[in-house]
C-alpha cells in the first residue's frame, strides 16, 4: 500500500521561512508542496519521510528568494491491482458503492464489480446493497458506515 | 530593458519511483515518532491534518496493535515458506486469521502450498502478530446477517463486518 519514492526538487524557499533552521524550513516548504497531493506514477503523497541532501541556496538575479535543490524521500500511497483494503462505506446508489479510507475517498465499486448476485434496494429512507449468497437467501447488507474489506480489481487512474 | 534570462526555478525529478515498500506498521511507527497519537490535543504535534487522517486509518488496522518485536518475529517465522515479498507484506498488513483469508492474499495458493502448510502459515501469523485492535478473539463467522443486524444499531461493532470478508470467499 505504501512505498517510498526518492525525489529531487529544485524550488525557491519563501523568505518568511528563512528565520527558521534550514532543515525545518525546507521540510515545511516540501510539506506544503507535496502533502496530500497526487503525483503521476507515484500515487498520493502521505508524508515527507526524510531529507537526504540540500544543495544550493543561491539567489538568482531578479528573484526574491533562494533556490535550493533538495533530494528527499516521500511516503506514497499506491495500491496495486488486486490488493485487499478495508474501507468505510461513504455513500451508495444504483451505480455502485463509494468507499473512503479517511485520507483517500475516491474508491468506487461499480455495479459490475459487486459480488454476484447483488441488488440495490432503495425503500423509504434507507438505501442498501444486498448480496444474496448461499442457498437460502442469506443477505449481506451493505449500508453506510459498515467497514468492508474490498479487493481492488481495477487499476486506479493515474492522475496528477 | 536588458535581456532577462528566466531560470527554471521549479523542477521536479523522480530519482527512484520505488525506493522500497513500507509496511503499514512502519508508516504508523513513523507517524507516531512524528508525534501523532490518539489523544485529542492534536494541535501541539507537528503532524499535518492529512497525516493525521492516515494515522487514524492505520491505527484501526492490524498494524495498530503490532510492535517492532512482533514484526521481527513474524519475518523470521515466515521465511521458511516460499512467499514472495509482496505476499509477506500483505499477510503482515492484513493479518489473516483463517485459511480462507490466505487464499485471497496468496496467488495460486492451492498449487503452491499443501493445505497443511497453509494452516501452518495461519498459525504462525496468529502466534507472532497480535490481534487487530478492537478484536479480542480471532473472528469466527457463521451467519452474515446476524452480524449485520447488530451493525445497524451499533457503530462500535463496525469491525465485525470485517468478518464478512470470510463469507465472500466461501
Amino acid at each position: 500500500m505504501f512505498y517510498l519514492s526518492k525525489i529531487e526538487h529544485k524550488f525557491a524557499l519563501p523568505p518568511h521561512l528563512l528565520a527558521r533552521p534550514i532543515r525545518e524550513a525546507i521540510q515545511s516548504e516540501l510539506e506544503r508542496l507535496f502533502l496530500d497531493k497526487v503525483i503521476q506514477k507515484l500515487g498520493l503523497c502521505i508524508s515527507v519521510y526524510d531529507i537526504t541532501s540540500i544543495e544550493g541556496g543561491s539567489i538568482f538575479p531578479g528573484a526574491g528568494a533562494p533556490t535550493y535543490q533538495v533530494v528527499f524521500n516521500l511516503i506514497m500511497f499506491r495500491p496495486f491491482p488486486g490488493e485487499i483494503i478495508s474501507a468505510k462505506v461513504m455513500s451508495l446508489d444504483a451505480d455502485g458503492v463509494r468507499l473512503s479510507l479517511g485520507f483517500f475517498e475516491d474508491i468506487y465499486i461499480p455495479t459490475h464489480h459487486m459480488p454476484y448476485p447483488s441488488y440495490y434496494i432503495s425503500k423509504n429512507n434507507t438505501r442498501k446493497w444486498t448480496w444474496e449468497y448461499g442457498e437460502e437467501t442469506d443477505e449481506f447488507n451493505i449500508e453506510i458506515s459498515n467497514e468492508i474489506p474490498s479487493s481492488k480489481c481495477e487499476l486506479p487512474n493515474d492522475s496528477s | 530593458m536588458s535581456l532577462v534570462r528566466f531560470y527554471l526555478l521549479l523542477e521536479m525529478k523522480i530519482l527512484e519511483e520505488n525506493a522500497g515498500a513500507l509496511t503499514n506498521f512502519e508508516v504508523l511507527d513513523f507517524l507516531r515518532a512524528k508525534g501523532a497519537s490518539k489523544d485529542p490535543s492534536r494541535v501541539l504535534a507537528k503532524v499535518a491534518m492529512s497525516e493525521y487522517k492516515v494515522y487514524d486509518y492505520l491505527v484501526k488496522t492490524p498494524a495498530g496493535s503490532q510492535t517492532r518485536e512482533s514484526v521481527k518475529e513474524y519475518f523470521t517465522a515466515i521465511k521458511q515458506h516460499d512467499l514472495s515479498e509482496a505476499e509477506v507484506l500483505n499477510v503482515l498488513n492484513i493479518r489473516p486469521a483463517s485459511e480462507v483469508e490466505i487464499y485471497h492474499i496468496i496467488e495460486d495458493c492451492e498449487e503452491r502450498f499443501p493445505d497443511e502448510e497453509v494452516t501452518e502459515i495461519v498459525e504462525k501469523v496468529g502466534n507472532t502478530l497480535p490481534a487487530p485492535p478492537d478484536k479480542a478473539t480471532p473472528e469466527e463467522i457463521t451467519k452474515g446477517d446476524e452480524e449485520t443486524e447488530t451493525q445497524k444499531h451499533d457503530e462500535i461493532s463496525q469491525d465485525q463486518t470485517e468478518d464478512g470478508e470470510q463469507m465472500d470467499t466461501s
